[in-house]
């Protein structure tokens, strides 16, 4: 090999890139600070440095990653990181940071619960487990200077294969480090390289893919615009293994940054002798031109990419022959990404081993994505392959802002799919996340919370990909558009059932006949989708329901689709605005027959999504509900009938909630209904395991006696397995049976010395409280232990029966208990002590309980219920001395019949009607979805008699839907004269006062009428809104 | 006769490398038959010439290929997915399935995509029966789909090409009119604008065909698998089964191109109703020019020549007078020329009318004055055209004829202006 020039790097530069004392000011300069004027900033800070004679460089530099902070300053040697800076802070920077050395910590990014501001970037979470090997240069060299990138070693890996190595071996060395197409393909670049290398025809072509059109997705424009001649080295590097004279870089005309810096970059490389003629005098010649590609998302496939270059309408060919044998104008070809091109010289700078010992087995090096959608940090990061999308969802990204759910997260971008929480442990890399049903893509991730509809989600991606479908072929042409056409009338309430064989029928179609890549991905994200979360567009083909209230059409109001019996909210407290409270409860109880009870028990889903909530307050919508119900339950209902008598017997067994509430709707549709139930009294949970200071029992009892008015028998004292059972019932000419046993079995805690009395299960001691068996608990310490409602409600009723102190302990901390907070708070009020993050490992006492030994957790990773698992912390154990120990950790169902027994499982499984493979038996309630709420029951109660008239009927098993009926209700004042009223303040007995009440007096107390009235017109009227919407008149 | 599309460009590329392989002849298997094809040859034709039957819309053996429709795809045992048999080349020992559940359920799918977008207008479509979607939807039995999805709705003809009618709803989009243009005529006027479903075919930038520099020479039309191109001349004349195929050759020009006169006959007298080109045909194939395609009016024209006609000043009159008499020549009227000849001894003949006569007694007039002329003024006040349409003895004839005769080299054709 005949000895190259050298390259000389200006000293300068050198000094300016690598002096680790170097005092300088890094400004970000990438589209997006730009776009937040750090142009601007960048002068106002040299004229300040200029003012207060500092002899201190300010730089443009590329992409820092973390735009949605931008701009971005850093203060070098110190790595100060200042966010969000406006050109005004140019002064404090330059005046308390370089001449008095003192870092503005208004500036400083802040993050966690203390808001601790994090004062060199690389402490900031964010990048704490980036590790940036393809953005090193970002945020360091000015990319519009090629000395510096020379002053990083750049082009040095150029002179290496030029110098020393032959074509074949800068091949195998790319081929031993494992580097995959960044692009999405994930084909070895290697392997490409040898495949353009060997076909025999010349010229042969270079070409970069720089036609980034993913939504949201930037990664590729950063590169570009941050380090532009790691690109260019890697395409000149390319051009010489496969033996090319000629690049071209197709890049999207949108990206005039880019375009500008590849410019400058190119024009100093030839300027340098790096590009053109006789390279360095090794007699290889090389050159690069820019195509602008006019932003068609098609044109980074790479065949329509090489129609588009030779000036065709940018429309794929079929592969074989593939680019590499014939592409542009039918000459061999090498496509990569931007990114593929970037890694190269670093490859070959620091050789093939050291590439694959990052990453993973399969997927060497690392991948850059940019982050976006519901995530508390968004930007461009770059991470090590093999890394779960849980540590960049929740460390590097911080997790779901405002204390939501995280949903779901895209991968791929348009043409990726969805993964739910389930997969948050899976590693980013090409094979697993393909293995999971989603791709890598080049890297856009969008992360989705609780609120998103995943209909909604599909239909986006969908939409995207009919308008980017460039219409060569019938599969994706009309295939994408009919997809579209059936998640248009899904999320606008119009869908049927058949719609999603529908879509399996064209995604199938679509994947196989599609010519491109976007056609046969284009199904991807609604088949992940429809995969993940089919119970959601089902409630959407169904019930019409949007569950997160996001399909506009489908939403009447968010507080009717949030309540799980679809209780038409805006229509009652519309009537109760005028004082028509018997018209409003028979509204409330087309849906729901407990109104009373659900008034003074229901967690109100549907506050916590009512629209006033996010003006000032939300509806008090309960207390709307009890107070109508209150004012009338004494007056006898007879629910209507509302189909003529038949000569049918059903038999429900279990008086909860469910079974009352199918009981009551199969008796107006006519049928002779028997419900069966153990205990000596109906209600179920509501009897036995709500407590009476929170529902008072002459309420309850009052509600139910409606039930029995409609006709329905109920039978006391009459257990299934013991007194009845299934065959029983069959031979006495039940029809059909619907068991709403409801969960009623402690789960126990799995712990040595848990039989030793003084263990009391929580649910054994609300049921013999409300049974009249009232233990003396004076003087006793009661250990309690869960967090959700039974606990609580244990808890309190200790209180109540005098114990001398409550310890409640969880294993997680408050953010994390399912418990009511309402109920979490009244416990607190009556002096219940609360230990979080603490575990019983071992019931302590000889022939009774004595104490317990509880360990100390710590908070750990996300689990499935996308909660932070508890994880023990070792040696932590101590001891609580205790009298009596109330586990209360979760209850199961439990049935000693055998037709229908329950071997291992906590609940029945049930198929979409209910059924439970006998022919005419059903299941449903808690029995079904484990320990729920009273609401949840009665939506089960009224779904499942629908299903068993329907079967009864027809034979058929499912196809009809409890959908309640839509009252529009006409708003008689003016709203905007409520634009200022608040909610009122909850009235709740003091403890006090509770203490010295005997017995379990109910504690919440109501409003009165006036109060009342008031607040409910408050209410925004969504549902008019709705009507509007849709084009229906005003009532 | 090809333009320089992408597609033969790498069709050529293909073959060149055909070059550096080893065996010239790969044996692939198809369906279980051995099939021997050359190299560079498609699955398709490799296919077809094995006599193995690949369904096909947007592949013509006349054109490029695209890969566009997908009706043609196959299993290819070992390759990822379906293949299209139009684009992929043959290889050694490729064992090829034509008809798997896969390919079969694709083109179903295919189908029912394009019947999706498709106007149930059989009833009526010029092409009814000789239409290449409507035959594979039949044999694949594809059924009309009852969905709620948008249909295209554009204004049927809307261009005022006089030749060419389009109807695009019935457009498939297969590419075969834009390819037929490009690399038969070498003329490029159509393409595909806008993306998606809105993908529509446009003649220029969305220009009226002339406009967009059309020469209304019909090979799009020819190339159109369905009825969205289709004759103007033909429109309501008669469907394929209604017509008979004369094979002839176009009488324009020397070139000899072989056509086929669609004959309609309703009761005794038929009729051309429309021309194309014989797809056999070794000179032209499908292709033909604007004459030999759309100017067969002239056939049935009342105005046609079929016998000599004389000026009146240049016969004897005597014996004009005699044979007008006894019926043998007849006066043409000069009022108006397209009624049917008057006859009569009163209609009054002037120097100029037009007398129909015998060929020999025109021959002689023309023979009488040629050499009037040439004895008056000599061989070089003659100057003689010939035609293209003539045959290449005739043109020799005729410049015998100009030489010798008329010792004039005043002789030129047509085909050189
Ligand atoms: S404002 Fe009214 S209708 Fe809207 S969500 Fe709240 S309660 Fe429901
Ligand atoms: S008539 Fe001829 S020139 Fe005109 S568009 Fe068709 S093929 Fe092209
Ligand atoms: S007009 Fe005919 S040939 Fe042209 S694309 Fe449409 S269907 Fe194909
Ligand atoms: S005939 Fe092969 S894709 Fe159309």
């Amino acid at each position: 090999m005949n000895r190259l020039k050298p390259i000389a790097v200006a000293a300068e530069a050198l000094r300016a890139v690598t002096d680790p004392q170097h005092r300088w000011i890094a400004v970000c300069m990438g589209t997006g600070c730009s776009s937040a004027a750090s142009a601007e900033l960048r002068q106002a800070l040299a004229a300040e440095l200029a003012q207060h004679q500092q002899g201190v460089e300010v730089r443009r530099t590329g992409c820092f990653g973390f735009c949605a902070q931008g701009p971005i300053v850093v203060v070098y040697p110190d790595e100060t990181f200042y966010t969000r800076v406006r050109p005004e802070d140019a002064a404090a920077i330059v005046v308390q940071h370089i001449v008095h050395g003192r870092p503005v910590e208004a500036l400083l990014f802040r993050e966690g619960p203390d808001k601790h501001p994090a004062p060199k970037w690389h402490d900031i979470s964010f990048y704490r487990k980036q590790q940036r090997i393809l953005l090193s240069n970002c945020g360091i060299i000015d990319p519009e200077n090629i000395q510096h990138y020379l002053a990083r070693e750049g082009y040095q890996a150029l002179v290496k294969a030029l110098d020393t190595m032959t074509p074949e071996q800068v091949i195998e060395e790319v081929t031993r480090s494992g580097l995959r197409g960044r692009g999405g393909g994930g084909f070895p670049a290697g392997v490409k390289w040898g495949l353009a290398r060997q076909t025999p025809r010349w010229p042969k072509y270079v070409i970069c893919n720089a036609d980034e059109g993913d939504p949201g997705a930037f990664m590729d424009r950063s590169v570009l615009e941050g380090d532009p001649h790691s690109v260019i080295e890697g395409m000149i590097i390319a051009g010489y293994a496969i033996g090319a004279e000629q690049g071209f870089i197709y890049c999207r005309a949108e990206y005039p940054l880019a375009i500008k810096r590849l410019r400058t970059a190119i024009a100093q490389a030839r300027e340098l002798g790096l590009l053109g003629e006789n390279i360095l005098g090794s007699g290889f010649r090389f050159d690069i031109t820019i195509n602008e590609g006019a932003g068609a998302f098609v044109c980074g496939e790479e065949t329509a990419l090489m129609a588009s270059i030779q000036g065709e309408r940018g429309q794929p060919w079929p592969r074989p022959p593939y680019p590499v044998v014939a592409g542009l104008w039918g000459q061999p070809s090498n496509v990569n990404n931007v990114k593929t091109y970037a890694y190269v010289p670093r490859i070959l700078r620091f050789g093939a081993d050291w590439f694959r010992s990052l990453g993973t087995e399969g997927s060497a090096g690392t991948a850059v994505f940019a982050l976006t959608g519901q995530v508390e940090r968004t930007g461009l990061i770059e991470v090590p392959m093999g890394i779960t999308l849980r540590e960049i969802i929740f460390d590097i990204g911080g997790g779901i802002p405002g204390g939501k759910r995280f949903k779901a997260v895209q991968t791929g971008g348009p043409l990726g799919g969805c993964l739910p929480e389930a997969y948050l442990d899976t590693p980013v890399d090409f094979d697993s996340l393909r293995a999971a049903g989603a791709v890598m893509g080049s890297g856009g991730m969008i992360v989705a919370d609780e609120t998103t509809c995943m209909v909604e989600f599909a239909r986006y991606f969908m939409r995207f990909v009919c308008d980017e479908s460039c219409g060569k072929c019938p599969p994706c042409r009309i295939g994408s558009r009919r997809l579209l056409e059936i998640l248009d009338r899904i999320a606008a309430g119009q869908g049927e059932p058949a719609d999603i064989e529908a879509i399996h029928h064209l995604a199938d179609g679509m994947q196989k006949g599609s010519l491109c890549a976007l056609g046969q991905l284009a199904p991807a994200p609604v088949l992940s989708a429809l995969r993940h979360f089919e119970e959601e567009f089902w409630a959407h083909i169904r019930e019409q329901r949007c569950p997160t209230a996001s399909c506009q059409k489908l939403v009447r109001a968010p507080c009717v689709s949030a309540c799980p019996a679809g209780v038409d909210v805006p229509a009652y407290l519309a009537l109760v605005a005028q004082g028509r409270y018997a018209e409003a409860l028979a509204v409330h109880r087309e849906a729901n027959p407990f109104a009373a009870i659900c008034g003074r028990v229901c967690p109100a889903f549907c506050e916590d999504v009512c629209k006033r909530g996010g003006v000032d307050d939300p509806i008090a919508i309960r207390h709307v509900k009890r107070f109508m119900a209150d004012h009338e339950y004494t007056v006898p209902w007879t629910p209507p009938r509302l189909a003529p008598k038949k000569d049918i017997k059903v038999a429900i067994v279990g008086a909860g909630p469910c079974g009352l509430t199918a009981a009551l709707r199969l008796a107006q549709l006519g049928y002779q209904v028997t419900v069966f139930e153990r205990m000596p009294q109906p209600g179920g949970m509501m009897t036995y395991g709500i407590p009476a200071y929170r529902l008072p029992r002459e309420v309850l009892f009052a509600e139910i006696e409606h039930i029995r008015r409609a006709g329905v028998e109920i039978r006391c004292n009459t257990e299934l397995g013991r007194d009845i059972t299934i065959k029983s019932l069959q031979a006495d000419g039940y029809a059909a049976i619907v068991l709403a046993l409801g969960a009623h079995r402690s789960r126990r805690l799995g712990v040595p010395g848990e039989d030793l009395p003084g263990v009391y299960h929580g649910v054994a001691l609300l049921r013999d409280i409300a049974l009249g068996k009232l233990p003396d608990l004076r003087g006793q310490v009661v250990v309690v232990v869960g967090g959700g409602d039974t606990a609580m409600d244990a808890a309190r009723s200790a209180w109540r029966l005098g114990a001398q102190a409550v310890h409640v302990v969880y294993r997680r901390t408050r953010d994390e208990m399912p418990a009511i907070p309402e109920e979490v708070r009244g416990a607190e009020d009556e002096g219940v002590q609360f230990h979080f993050l603490v575990t019983p490992v071992a019931v302590l006492g000889q022939d009774r309980v004595t104490g317990v030994l509880l360990q100390r957790q710590r908070l750990g990773d996300f689990d499935k219920s996308g909660r932070r698992s508890p994880v023990p912390i070792p040696g932590s154990e101590f001891v609580m001395p205790c009298d009596l120990l109330v586990p209360a950790i979760g209850q199961v169902t439990w049935v000693d019949d055998e037709a229908v027994a329950l071997s291992r499982q906590a609940s029945f499984r049930v198929g979409k009607a209910f059924e439970l493979g006998i022919p005419g038996v059903f299941a449903a309630g808690d029995a079904v979805t484990g320990p729920a709420t009273v609401v949840q029951a009665v939506a089960h109660g009224n779904q499942v008699a629908l299903v068993v008239d329907h079967w009864l009927k027809t034979g058929e098993l499912g196809g009809v839907y409890y959908r309640p009926k839509r009252h529009d209700i006409p708003q008689l004042f003016n709203l905007d004269d409520y634009a200022e009223a608040r909610r009122p303040a909850p009235r709740v007995l003091s403890p006090e006062e509770r203490r010295h009440l005997p017995g379990f007096v109910e504690i919440e107390l109501g409003y009165d009428e006036r109060t009342i009235q008031e607040e409910c017109k408050r209410c925004l009227r969504c549902d008019l809104e709705w009507l509007q919407r849709i084009g229906e008149p005003l009532p | 006769m090809a333009g320089l599309t992408i597609g033969f460009l790498r069709r050529a590329c293909e073959t060149e490398r055909t070059e550096h392989e080893v065996s010239p002849m790969p044996t692939l298997t198809i369906n279980g038959q051995r099939v021997v094809a050359p190299e560079g040859a498609t699955i398709l034709e490799a296919a077809r010439a094995a006599g193995i039957a690949i369904p096909t819309l947007c592949h013509h053996p006349d054109l490029s290929n695209v890969g566009a429709c997908r009706m043609c795809v196959v299993t290819v045992e070992k390759a990822r997915g379906l293949q299209t048999a139009c684009t992929t080349p043959v290889a050694e020992g490729m064992v090829v399935h034509t008809h798997s559940a896969d390919a079969v359920a694709t083109r179903r799918f295919v189908l029912e995509m394009l019947l999706s977008d498709h106007p149930n207008a059989c009833m009526t479509c010029e092409v009814n029966g000789a239409c290449e979607l409507q035959d594979l939807v039949y044999e694949y039995g594809v059924a009309w789909p009852q969905h709620k999805g948008s249909r295209h709705t554009y204004p049927v003809d809307p261009d005022p090409n006089p030749f060419i009618v389009i109807d695009r709803n019935k457009c498939i989009l297969c590419g075969r009119c834009v390819r037929a243009c490009a690399e038969i005529q070498n003329r490029d006027i159509w393409s595909f604008a806008f993306r998606g479903f809105e993908t529509k075919l446009v003649a220029g930038a969305d220009q009226p065909l002339l406009e967009a520099g059309c020469e209304s020479c019909g090979q799009c039309v020819a190339y159109c698998p369905t009825g969205a191109l289709f004759d103007r001349m033909s429109v309501g004349k008669g469907r394929i089964g209604q017509v008979t195929r004369v094979r002839t050759v176009c009488s324009y020009c020397g070139v000899g191109c072989q056509i086929d006169l669609h004959v309609r006959r309703d009761g005794g007298r038929g009729r051309i109703v429309r021309v194309t080109g014989a797809a056999d045909a070794p000179v032209n194939g499908l292709a033909l020019c604007v004459k030999g395609r759309y100017g067969y009016d002239y056939v049935h024209s009342p105005e046609r020549l079929t016998r000599p006609l004389v000026r009146a000043k240049w016969l004897d009159p005597d014996e004009l007078a005699q044979r007008v008499g006894d019926n043998r020549w007849s006066v043409i009227g000069d009022a108006d020329k397209r009624r049917s000849p008057v006859t009569g001894h009163d209609s009054p003949i002037s120097p100029d009318t037009f007398i129909a006569v015998d060929w020999d007694t025109a021959l002689d007039v023309v023979a009488r004055k040629l050499a009037a002329e040439k004895a008056a003024h000599g061989g070089d006040s003659f100057a003689m055209l010939a035609s293209a349409k003539c045959t290449n003895e005739e043109n020799f004839l005729f410049a015998k004829f100009a030489r010798q005769l008329m010792t004039t080299n005043n002789i030129d054709h047509c085909a050189r202006l």
